[in-house]
């Protein structure tokens, strides 16, 4: 098992070094950051200058290494337009989203599961049906139509939660979160429950659809043969063999989400990375842009590890060296 | 005699779709005493495992199991009870083996832990003794070390080794009947007589009656007491089982005989019974073997009607063994 995991964690170092080389030749291709630092009308000797302070008069391989090497001392430069190093802007943007997705994408299949498992036991009830035309439309319907909606119906129209910001927060461990106050709980809840609702809708159908597949086999035959009530079928054996591809979706609904949250915290004036992202776009503030483009693949990276190396938690045929 | 421990009249079972209804399971009726182990042969399609699911109440919708139907366990009436009691005497006093082991064990859950639920499943008991009792009974069906594999998954068992394991959660309640649906058929033909074995000496030293569902005559032959030869859903011959295989009243049973491959010359072509067992949604109008039958005649279009001649019993208009033609 130990091996298992020095190989994976090998495996996500190269992927990791594979994407911070994209990402600095993408970055690298959109164009030459001088003409973004230095005002047109600078003279040659100051722009002589400004690239050499910058080191972009040296070969391309080495502009990398020198890259690599910042990133790897944590060093992820300074940003243009706040004048800040970039790792604590981010690092100030980031509880904000951590929090919002984790409760958006937890809150979903919290609910979401055990509903789908319903779904699929008994897919012939007038709920179930309901449900799936539910999540049919928490499919289909498009999220900012969703936020807006939302906004219009709670914040202005019976103003029982705020329309944006987030709220009041707490300081604990070096960060400011909201979910540990009840304005902060207030703020939170609109743009969590529009991001949720797509992840909702999928977790419903994936469990539902797992259920069913699960409910004709021998081994719920045999549970139920043996007098196991519908309970207990259904969440010691039917949620265990359902969970792998759950929790694959989970991890990639949580990376995409850590990193594409964008349309909601637009919306919902959210300060959080995907704001803060779509800020820097319009800005040019490439330092942001690369840093954040690292994060995100880091983010991804880990939550897949995480996910590989739950698969062998929870299913004992996948765990290598478990040999007859 | 003492009453039998499980009595079944007049079992009916049907598929209600749009089309209409399907029987598969056609008023089928036999005593089982205690200890005794009956041997269900038939085709594939003929109703036996529908007549297992039927016994342990575990037949899903569409399907139904019609009123007038009559399964006595231990003297208590099974139709028509409700769900939670019919569930505590599943496992308990009434417990099934399926075919394939590689499908009904739960490839994510310790052996242990399935063993587990299913103690549970009828009263209270900790972990310890739950422990103790199932690598008791994991013993009793032959695993080696069965304390230590009780926290292995069914994947690091061989096939055979699988079964016995879901033959253990099968008598770890010591159930008074077990319905063995065919148990021995995904088993690799030596595995398949350890099985036999296995599961005979079980039964006698328990006293537990069994239903020994198969369509292979020459396993059943070495386990039943006695056999019910079943086609289109409807028992058609029923007796001990020397006397069935030794003298077959139904010509469908003569030409199940007859297909064994033991009973042709190495070499010769296997005698097969001609056509195919007929659709359940249209069966003929009088016996359902008359299409495939060699003695049928007009008489034949009629339904026949049950003969019964203790120990014996069958349902052919044209028995064999009774005119010398």
């Amino acid at each position: 098992m130990t091996g298992y995991v020095l190989g994976r964690l090998a495996q996500a170092a190269v992927v990791m070094l594979v994407m911070s080389a994209l990402v600095f030749l993408g970055v690298y291709a959109i164009g030459n950051p001088i003409d973004v630092l230095i005002s047109p009308d600078a003279t040659q000797d100051i722009r002589a200058a400004a690239i050499a302070a910058y080191g972009l008069d040296k070969p391309l391989w080495e502009q990398y290494f020198t890259f690599l090497g910042r990133i790897l001392s944590g060093d992820l430069g300074r940003s243009f337009v706040y004048g800040m190093p970039v790792s604590e802007l981010l690092l100030g943007r980031l509880p904000a989203t951590l929090e919002l997705t984790l409760t958006a994408i937890v809150g979903a299949t919290i609910v979401g599961v055990p509903l789908g498992i319903y779904a699929g036991w008994r897919p012939h009830t007038t709920f179930s049906k309901l449900l799936m035309g539910f999540s049919i439309l928490g499919f289909s319907v498009p999220t900012f139509w969703i936020g807006l909606v939302l906004i219009f119906v709670f914040a202005v129209e019976l103003g029982w939660l705020p329309a944006g910001g987030r709220g009041a927060t707490l300081h604990l461990f070096g960060a400011d979160w909201s979910f540990l106050t009840v304005d902060g709980l207030k703020h939170m809840f609109l743009p969590a429950l529009n991001l949720s609702l797509f992840k909702f809708a999928m977790m419903i159908r994936l469990a539902r659809s797992g259920t069913r597949e699960t409910m004709g086999t021998d081994t719920v035959k045999f549970a139920r043969a043996a007098g196991l009530s519908e309970w207990t079928v259904l969440s010691r054996h039917v949620l265990r063999l359902i969970s792998i591809p759950i929790v694959t979706v989970f991890g990639l609904e949580l990376g995409a989400t850590l990193a594409f949250a964008v349309v909601t915290e637009t919306i919902f004036s959210w300060p959080g990375l995907g704001k803060l992202v779509i800020e820097s776009i319009t800005a040019l503030d490439r330092p942001v842009m690369v840093a954040y483009l690292v994060i995100v693949s880091f983010v991804f990276i880990g939550i897949n590890l995480a996910v590989d190396l739950s698969y062998a938690a929870l299913d004992p045929r996948l765990r290598k060296g478990g040999g007859r | 005699m003492n009453p039998p421990v499980l009595s079944v009249r007049g079992l009916t079972t049907r598929f209600h779709n749009r089309a209409g209804a399907v029987t598969v399971v056609d008023g089928v009726s036999f005593d089982l005493a205690r200890g005794e182990v009956i041997g269900l042969v038939g085709e594939s399609g003929s109703g036996k495992s529908m007549t297992g699911f039927s016994l342990i109440g575990l037949i899903d919708a569409p399907g139904r199991i019609e009123a007038g139907s009559s399964v006595k366990l231990e003297g208590r009436e099974l139709i028509g009870l409700p769900d939670r009691d019919l569930r505590h005497l599943r496992g308990r006093r009434i417990s099934m083996v399926f075919q394939d082991p590689m499908m009904t064990l739960n490839p994510v859950l310790t052996i242990g832990e399935q063993m587990r639920l299913v103690l549970a499943a009828h009263g209270r008991i900790d972990r310890a003794s739950a422990r103790a009792r199932s690598a008791e009974v994991l013993g009793r069906v032959g695993i080696p070390d069965p304390t230590a594999r009780l926290d292995a998954y069914p994947h690091q068992f061989s096939g055979g080794m699988r079964q016995r394991v879901a033959i253990a959660i099968a008598i770890l309640n010591r159930p008074a009947v077990i319905v063995a649906d065919e148990p021995t058929t995904a088993l690799d033909v030596s595995i398949q007589a350890q099985i036999l074995a296995e599961m005979r000496r079980l039964v006698a030293e328990d006293g537990t009656a069994m239903i020994w569902i198969s369509h292979d005559l020459a396993t059943v032959s070495s386990i039943a007491d006695r056999l019910c030869v079943m086609y289109a859903g409807r028992i058609v011959e029923h007796g001990p089982a020397t006397e069935v295989l030794g003298a077959p009243r139904h010509p469908y049973t003569r030409g199940l005989l007859d297909s064994l491959p033991s009973q042709s010359e190495p070499g010769a072509d296997l005698r097969q019974i001609p056509g195919a067992t007929p659709s359940l949604a249209a069966l003929p109008p009088g016996c359902p073997f008359e299409p495939r039958c060699g003695r049928a005649d007009p008489v034949c279009t009629t339904r026949p009607e049950d003969v019964e001649a203790p120990p014996r019993g069958w349902r052919c208009h044209h028995p064999l063994g009774e005119t010398a033609a």
